[in-house]
């Protein structure tokens, strides 16, 4: 089965994030492949493993940095790489532009399946793996939880998350999937693999090339962080009836829910 | 037969040998080559040299062991006949002193005798075995074949009625010390049947100086009633069983576990000579070249890994120490080095070629049992904490779970096979250089308000402090950091910090496997030490200490390191800080060794001397203590990792401290003071027990820290938040 899948770079979630007018500063930043897209990676390699046969080819649109993040996808034991490498590009890009430029470079590959990560954890739009399908004129499939392919790999068997349960959908193939937390246990990449990756063909392409010409729909004009967190107030008391005591003046009489 | 004019002494063979020419003399010897053929014979059979075929077909990295040949030489015989590490263990280590120095004095009177009856007398009629020298010899002999023999009961004791549960039962066990107490007492009846037939006749010349075989004289008594004829024939049948017991002693060393006889000191001659057990650091080119990592495959040890199953005599020692075995969990460091030895010939069944030449099998070939998973299963493999008990405990100077990390680091690094939890480890170790996940940015938060000196400010000083992940990240260890500069300040200490500039030491990843991550961890902080010219460190942590101080220099990090405890005893010992302050509610305390300032550093006295100093409550030791102190379980990456196998270390430890009567624990390692504090919490014993770090206390008692809660804890603003 070949299969493509789709991975973005982001921040680290723990990494410090100062916002700088409609951005971020991007300096100092440790970088990441989306948690999300980790578990993509992750299937579409449990699907070639399964299968013993196929190619795992991992598309990033990104600047110079996302390469990383490719590495990474390759360690862990992904085939090739398209890295959509132009800053100007990315710089602008909304998810409607990101899903262009993804499509256009995914257009000409042979492939079974696409998975792509539910959403991306830095600016979490969700809307990509929609778009992507949209624009490949082929079935989408979110949130995936669970993933069976047919022995003939006409069609796909998908649980996917709602809200309050599951659902299992079938879906012909080729089709995009996007992965939820819950899909797999992603691999750590083993040391071979990390050296190996490095060897691996990347594909290097500015969005022209790609022949991508439209642009944005959207633009972002502020960003902002969150409130600083209030400091906590620990409640004091002689023992746990005191205190509960005080917690329930505290939330009847300062806080005033109960 | 022997020298006429001689009437202090004895006729050696007495009784044995016919008149005319000494047939039973020959035949004796004719017996003692056979007995040596049969060792040889024996030590094929029981697959010696096939084990040496592997030991000399092993791959791994060469290791220097014959270097300062003399110094390993008399290092070996101090420690053998002076039993140092023996005797560390007062039961084991006395009854095994009795039977060696027994068995030793009684080969050197063999020798004597063989000497005199044998060479000096067939060839100069010299007959020196007489006199004051034979009595001496003779009471000598007495002496030490009765200290072999209480040796022996004593053993026999261990083994048959106090039953410690780490002590092994194999058939040979059954045997041995039956074995031996029949030779020994057989010596002793042959003595006494001929004592009774030559010298206790008043007429006799040696009958007043009966007593100086004290034994023997006494068992003759049990014979005063035998006819000469019963005497010597008694004599005749018994001297042979003894004579045959000693030869097939002999050969029974090749079959057994008494092969250490021979192999233990060698394996002494050949002992790693580092404080520490060396955990090496793999070239780093390697990562770049090789097509392996790691050790799955027997003949990817080094010849010593594999050589050192030679020498293990089953004692368990280091099953008895071991705190995985001691909370149930499956890990024996015994059963370790034994696995590898029999598996050692089971493979070798694989690879031995129609030469008998041992060659190594390509992976396809090879269709016998795996040395992972077969012979050393996962679970063993992770549940050692590195606490180095048992290379500590073991007398043969074997290194058990330096064997254990080499697989380790093959499920990591080639399989990605580790406890789940571990896998955010080793993300927040790459991505944010600590093992909590915390963002790197605010490694440097909890020294906010303190004015604490940042390198990047000052430029240089001649301390650098390193903090290491607990004293940044952890909440309870942020409190010990602060103590820290607290008391650096107040006593004028030239130092700073790196801030947000730090990284973890690595030893996390490096002892549970990751190399990589390790090498990448360290080689980060090297270059920022020697950007800043760093020459000395003070580090909060153990673990950071023995990376920092002894496994940098292997990356090229020679650093002056010490631990805070060493620096805090120096200053206060210079009186660069003074304790006035008494503190309150400590009651009664111990102290607990980390595992890696003591077994791996050495730093036992320095802890203790500035709790002394503090005098505040008098100090007491726990049951286990200084070099055989309990882990508190979280080392060798068990921090990280669910103890879901087995009860609980930190809790066993925590009760440890509960038995020993003191009040408060104190600790100089934040996983120890991590542990122990949850070990109170766990056992609900926090009304009766408090866990403290050293640092804390120092604080405290100098007046350095705000508000004191009645627990002791400081309770400042910083720790409060
Ligand atoms: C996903 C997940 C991960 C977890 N991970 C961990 C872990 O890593 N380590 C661990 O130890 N436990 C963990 N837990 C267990 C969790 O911490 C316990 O369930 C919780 O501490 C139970 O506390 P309680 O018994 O006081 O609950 P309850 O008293 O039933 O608490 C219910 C609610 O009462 C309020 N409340 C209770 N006590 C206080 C208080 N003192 N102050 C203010 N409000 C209060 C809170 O709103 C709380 O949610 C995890 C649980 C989940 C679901
Ligand atoms: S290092 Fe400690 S835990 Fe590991 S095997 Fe040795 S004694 Fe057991
Ligand atoms: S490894 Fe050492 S301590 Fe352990 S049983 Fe063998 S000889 Fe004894």
């Amino acid at each position: 089965m070949n299969t493509v899948v789709c991975i973005k770079q982001v921040p680290d979630t723990e990494t410090l994030i100062k916002v700088q007018g409609a951005g971020i500063v991007t300096e100092g930043i440790k970088w990441v492949m989306n948690p999300y897209d980790e578990f993509a990676v992750e299937e579409a390699l449990r699907q070639k493993e399964k299968m013993k046969a196929g190619n795992v080819t991992i598309v990033s649109l990104g600047p110079d940095r996302a390469i990383e993040a490719v590495r990474t996808g390759l360690a862990m034991g992904a085939d090739t790489a398209v890295h959509i490498n132009d800053a100007a590009y990315y710089d602008k890009a909304d998810p409607y532009a990101t899903a262009a430029a993804l499509a256009a470079a995914i257009k000409g590959m042979q492939y079974d399946a696409i998975f792509v990560g539910k959403q991306a954890i830095d600016d979490d739009a969700a809307q990509v793996p929609a778009m992507l399908a949209e624009m490949l004129g082929i079935p989408v499939v979110t949130m995936v939880i669970k993933f069976e392919v047919a022995a003939d790999k006409s069609k796909a068997t998908v649980t996917r998350e709602i809200e309050g349960g599951q659902a299992v959908v079938e879906v012909p193939l080729p089709a995009v999937f996007s992965a939820q937390k819950g899909l797999n246990e992603p691999r750590y990449a083993s040391l071979p693999g990390i050296m190996k990756a490095k060897k691996k063909p990347v594909d290097v392409k500015k969005a022209a090339d790609l022949g991508v010409s439209e642009g944005p729909k959207t633009a972002i004009k502020e960003m902002s962080l969150p409130p600083a967190r209030q400091a906590g107030k620990v409640i004091t008391g002689d023992d746990a009836a005191a205190k509960a005591k005080e917690l329930a003046r505290i939330l009847h009489e300062e806080v005033k829910i109960v | 037969m022997h020298g006429s004019g001689a009437e202090i002494s004895r006729e050696v063979f007495w009784n044995i040998l016919g008149p005319g020419f000494p047939t039973e003399q020959v035949l004796l010897y004719v017996l003692v080559v056979i007995a040596f053929l049969l060792f040889f014979h024996g030590l094929a059979r029981s697959g010696f040299f096939t084990r040496m075929k592997a030991v000399t077909s092993a791959q791994g990295p060469d290791v220097e062991r014959v270097n300062n040949a003399w110094d390993r030489f008399m290092y070996m015989v101090v420690d053998v006949f002076g039993h140092r590490k023996i005797l560390r263990e007062p039961y084991q280590g006395v009854f095994h002193f009795f039977i060696f120095w027994g068995f030793i004095a009684l080969a050197i009177t063999t020798a004597i005798v063989f000497l005199q009856a044998d060479v000096i007398w067939p060839i100069w009629h010299v007959w020196f075995m007489q006199g004051g020298f034979y009595l001496g010899l003779s009471l000598f002999a007495d002496v030490f074949g009765l200290v072999a023999i209480v040796g022996i009961l004593m053993a026999m004791a261990r083994r048959y009625f106090m039953k410690p549960k780490w002590l092994d039962e194999k058939g040979e066990d059954k045997v041995i010390l039956w074995f031996i107490l029949a030779i020994l007492v057989t010596g002793f009846v042959v003595e006494a049947l001929r004592i009774q037939a030559t010298e206790t006749d008043p007429a006799s010349p040696m009958n007043p100086y009966i007593w100086f075989s004290p034994v023997g004289r006494t068992v003759a008594f049990l014979f005063s009633g035998m006819s000469m004829d019963a005497l010597r024939d008694t004599h005749v049948v018994l001297w042979w069983t003894h004579v045959l017991g000693a030869l097939g002693f002999i050969v029974f060393i090749a079959y057994s576990k008494l092969l250490h006889i021979v192999m233990t000191p060698v394996n002494i001659f050949l002992r790693p000579d580092t404080p520490q057990p060396p955990i090496k650091a793999m070239p780093p080119e390697m990562f770049e070249n090789a097509e392996t990592f790691g050790i799955h495959k027997l003949e990817e040890y080094s010849w010593k890994d594999l050589f050192d199953s030679e020498a293990c005599m089953r004692c368990g020692r280091c099953v008895e120490v071991c705190p995985a075995f001691n909370t149930d969990k499956p890990l024996l460091p015994r059963d370790v080095i034994q696995n590898i030895r029999t598996y050692m010939e089971k493979k070798a069944k694989f690879a031995l070629d129609a030469d008998g030449n041992y060659h190594i099998l390509p992976d396809e070939e090879y269709t016998g049992p795996a040395l992972i998973g077969d012979t050393i299963e996962k679970d063993t493999i992770w549940a050692c904490t590195t606490c180095m008990a048992c290379v500590e405990a073991c007398p043969a100077y074997i290194l058990q779970f330096p064997k254990l990390i080499d697989l380790r680091r093959y499920l990591v690094m080639m399989e990605s096979d580790f406890p789940a939890e571990v896998l955010d480890v080793f993300k927040g170790m790459e991505n944010n250089s600590n093992p909590w996940s915390i963002g790197a940015h605010v490694r440097a938060d909890w020294a906010k308000g303190l004015d604490v000196p940042l390198l990047s400010e000052k430029g240089e000083a001649e301390y650098l402090f390193y903090v290491g992940c607990a004293g940044a990240f952890d909440d309870l260890n942020k409190k010990v950091a602060v103590a820290l500069v607290k008391i650096f300040k107040a006593a004028g200490l030239d130092f700073a910090i790196l801030g947000t500039e730090e990284g973890c030491c690595g030893d996390s990843a490096k002892k549970i496997g990751n190399e990589y991550v390790y090498q990448a961890l360290a080689m980060a902080n090297i270059e920022t030490f020697k950007a800043y010219n760093v020459s000395k460190i003070i580090t909060m942590c153990p673990h950071g200490y023995t990376v920092l101080k002894n496994d940098y220099k292997e990356l090229g990090g020679n650093f002056q390191v010490f631990h805070y405890t060493e620096i805090l005893d120096k200053l206060i010992k210079q009186g660069k800080i003074t304790l006035k302050q008494p503190i309150e509610n400590l009651g009664v305390i111990t102290y607990h060794d980390s595992c890696y300032l003591g077994r791996y550093n050495k730093i036992y006295d320095q802890p203790r001397d500035i709790l002394k100093a503090l005098n505040s409550g008098s100090l007491v030791e726990m049951k286990s203590h200084h070099a055989k102190s309990f882990c508190c379980g979280a080392g060798g990456g068990r921090m990280w990792m669910e103890e879901d196998l087995g009860t609980r270390i930190n809790q066993k430890r925590t009760k440890e401290v509960e038995a020993s009567g003191a009040k408060t624990v104190c600790t100089a390692c934040p996983f120890c003071y991590t542990m122990l504090s949850d070990g109170i919490k766990e056992l609900e014993l926090s009304e009766k027990l408090q866990a403290i770090d050293i640092a804390q206390l120092v604080a405290k008692a100098a007046g350095l820290d705000q508000k004191t809660d009645k627990a002791g804890n400081e309770n400042d603003q910083e720790a409060a938040n």
